[in-house]
């Protein structure tokens, strides 16, 4: 970790101290001026920031004793999804599966950073990891509702509980027990919004009879209750407890790439109290997920000062009002990684964070603001790591960020893959399409269902 | 006249806001089952607004909004309805920072809510190019698909949109996850799917809401709605034929 200085040539004499007609300059020196700014410091970079304040519950309390009176279900991590213990915000355990997971999959990721969710995927298979990726699922529906106001606590409620339901069911269309996979989500928005939704649902008894009705219509009730997961799990969580093991398959030494990262607001900042914190991970100061990975796999992982703003997506913004979206990434995050830490590559976990980052640097040319930094997601670079192909399986083409200086000093040779993946592009045109699965597996009822044969079993999944 | 004026501009000449309507509103706002859980109190420390980044760009600041909450000021609130509360970019971090856990952002939301209730004609006009967002969130269930990235939706985005000249559709289908081999949803949903999401917007409200705000988008996805209802009954009688 690479910590950053104060500019030499900070000027004290201009600040103000008082209020109103009182305001006047407090000359302080330079020494005392840094002494204060090194106070202010201490603090706004450290954990105590999200943890100063009391009455902080934890609602998984309110869960076991909801499902000790009868009135939930809960989808249990058990010892066949392989969980492995880390520590949040609180010091709280938390149980991450990592095996036998049910892939929620991001809208703004399939629709705009593909390379996202293939790249972890990927790195899945190289590890064996069982999963299912099936069509019978919504998005979280929260990007719509944090950006137009147009949804509920009803709805965001309703549409969790359904696709939360359906993860628990889904191995039944492979002949499998109910509850056999775990959901992994992977955008950083619906992680935030399901952990704000389970817990508004544990505290809300009215909620819970209100969503009880609806669940009950679509028949996605157990037992005639409400069925809530033992954690809400985001995928960079699954990566954190797995770092180790991915590095075990890394092929190309990264050690002399200088990344920062961007940790996502709703991954981190919506319920802070639910999210991967590590000692061993920048003192324990700042969330782990990412980072994490990155130190893991020998990359130089450099601090900025404003580490802790939001990318400048907005929800509504970046439709709509893409001036302050734009401005607000290359001015507050773009800008100050490449001159205050000379990064190669922003690296995050969230899909707004990336697409924004990704996307709004070529209008920065408009203004005279000329930046250029890869941004990609810490699935995609920790796959690069393990020799995931940069096109074929990263999908790195459809990021307008330059990638290519970034691979070529990970020792890529990119025109080599890019001619490779256009020629594959004609085997797709004769419809010889590789995949990382067996399709069929996608489909688990409706139209385009097979039913499993009597005799499958867990070893022929 | 537009009644968005009348409140916040010293040099109208036209009547306020009568005060039953501001209460309505207030009302809505403070009966939202959400309205206690975001709102505790306030030591005006700012900590929310030196930290927020709409902030930075826009004439809003997160604790002005808990402050006109905590106060009751009725014409305040109405005020800030008509535009301040579409700036709040939602990243939560007055909330994670506020050490009296408000959640400033979450007020934001209870109040777009409520705008969109009364028909503010401020939230019709700020949500009009989220109207193509909009139609496919409700009838897909996906809030964006591959192809509404267009250079002429995302000209600010530059040429690079996808660094390797294919089509679309050849494109997508080179991605290795089969379910994303789609183009007008950014992954295959199953058609039971799309019939249980639909439930789920008629028993919540948000058709109503919908409704309110566009009445001819509403129309055209409760067309789509029924189109995909029948769709899925044809099925379901040819598996029992």
């Amino acid at each position: 970790m690479t910590g950053h200085n104060p500019p030499e040539d900070t000027q004290t004499t201009d600040t103000y101290t008082g209020f109103g007609n009182e305001w006047k300059p407090v000359k302080l020196s330079r020494e005392d001026a840094n002494l204060a700014t090194a106070w202010v410091e201490t603090r706004i970079d450290r954990r105590e920031m999200l943890t100063n304040k009391d009455k902080v519950q934890d609602v998984r309390d309110i869960m076991w004793q909801l499902e000790k009176d009868g009135e939930i279900v809960v989808h249990r991590i058990t010892e066949q999804h392989q969980p492995v213990t880390g520590k949040t915000l609180y010091g709280w355990n938390k149980r991450i599966p990592t095996n036998q997971l049910w892939h929620h999959k991001s809208c703004g990721q399939c629709g705009n950073i593909p390379g996202y969710p293939t790249s972890l995927l990927w790195l899945q298979n190289q590890l064996d990891i069982r999963y299912l990726d099936e069509t019978d699922q919504t998005s979280c529906t929260a990007w719509n509702y944090h950006g137009s106001g147009v949804g509920n606590i009803v709805s965001l409620a309703a549409i969790f509980l359904r696709n939360f339901h359906q993860a628990y069911v889904s191995s039944v269309s492979q002949g499998l027990p109910p509850g056999y996979y775990f959901p992994l989500v992977h955008c950083g928005t619906s992680f935030g919004n399901y952990k704000e939704v389970r817990s508004y649902l544990l505290q809300s008894s009215r909620l819970r009879e209100q969503v009880k009705q609806i669940l009950g219509k679509l028949g996605r009730l157990v037992d005639g209750k409400l069925l809530i997961p033992e954690e809400i799990v985001h995928y960079s969580e699954w990566l954190h407890v797995m770092r180790e093991r991915i590095a075990e398959k890394q092929v190309i030494d990264v050690s002399n790439i200088r990344a920062t990262v961007h940790p996502a607001c709703h991954v981190y900042k919506m319920v802070p109290e639910d999210v991967l914190y590590d000692d061993t991970v920048l003192g324990g100061n700042r969330v782990a997920v990412t980072t994490g990975l990155l130190q893991t796999l020998g990359v130089q992982v450099l601090d900025y000062s404003t580490w802790y703003d939001c990318c400048g997506f907005g929800f509504r913004h970046i439709i709509g009002e893409r001036e302050f979206t734009r401005s607000f990434a290359i001015d507050r995050k773009i800008k100050v990684a490449v001159e205050e830490a000379h990064a190669d590559v922003m690296v995050g976990h969230d899909t707004g964070c990336i697409t924004t980052l990704d996307k709004s640097q070529w209008i920065g040319r408009a203004v005279g603001k000329v930046y250029e930094l890869s941004v990609m997601a810490d699935s995609q670079f920790a796959a690069l790591a393990c020799g995931a192909h940069p096109y074929k399986l990263a999908q790195l083409h459809w990021h307008a960020s330059p990638f290519e200086g970034l691979l070529t000093k990970m020792g890529i040779d990119w025109e080599k893959a890019k001619a490779e993946f256009e020629a594959y592009l004609e085997d797709v045109k004769e419809g010889r399409i590789e995949t990382l699965y067996d399709p069929k597996r996608a489909i688990t009822s409706g139209p385009g269902y097979v039913k499993p044969q009597p005799a499958l079993t867990e070893a022929d999944q | 006249m537009n009644i968005a004026l009348r409140i916040g501009d010293p040099l109208s000449e036209a009547p306020a806001v009568n005060r039953e309507k501001l209460e309505e509103i207030f009302e809505d706002i403070r009966n939202h089952q959400l309205f206690d859980h975001e709102l505790h109190g306030c030591l005006n420390c700012g900590i929310c607004t030196a930290t927020c980044p709409s902030a930075h760009y826009y004439d809003y600041s997160p604790r002005e909004i808990v402050q006109l909450l905590l106060t009751e000021n009725l014409e305040g609130i109405y005020d800030a309805m008509q535009e301040k509360i579409w700036a709040c970019a939602q990243c939560y971090t007055c909330a994670a920072r506020c050490p009296f856990h408000n959640s400033p952002g979450g007020l934001i939301m209870i109040l777009r809510e409520t705008a969109i209730k009364h028909g503010m004609q401020s939230a019709k006009d700020v949500l009009k190019p989220y109207t193509r967002v909009l139609m496919k969130v409700i009838s897909t269930g996906n809030q964006l698909a591959p192809n509404m990235i267009t250079p002429d939706a995302f000209a600010d985005w530059g040429p690079n949109i996808a660094k390797v000249k294919a089509p679309l559709k050849v494109l997508r289908k080179a991605i290795p996850m089969p379910t994303m081999h789609t183009m007008d949803t950014a992954w295959e949903i199953n058609i039971k799917t799309s019939i249980e999401l639909y439930t789920i917007w008629e028993a919540t409200g948000v058709l109503g809401q919908l409704e309110t705000i566009d009445p001819n988008l509403f129309d055209v996805v409760t067309d789509l709605m029924d189109e995909k209802r029948d769709e899925y009954e044809e099925w379901l009688e040819e598996q029992e034929g």
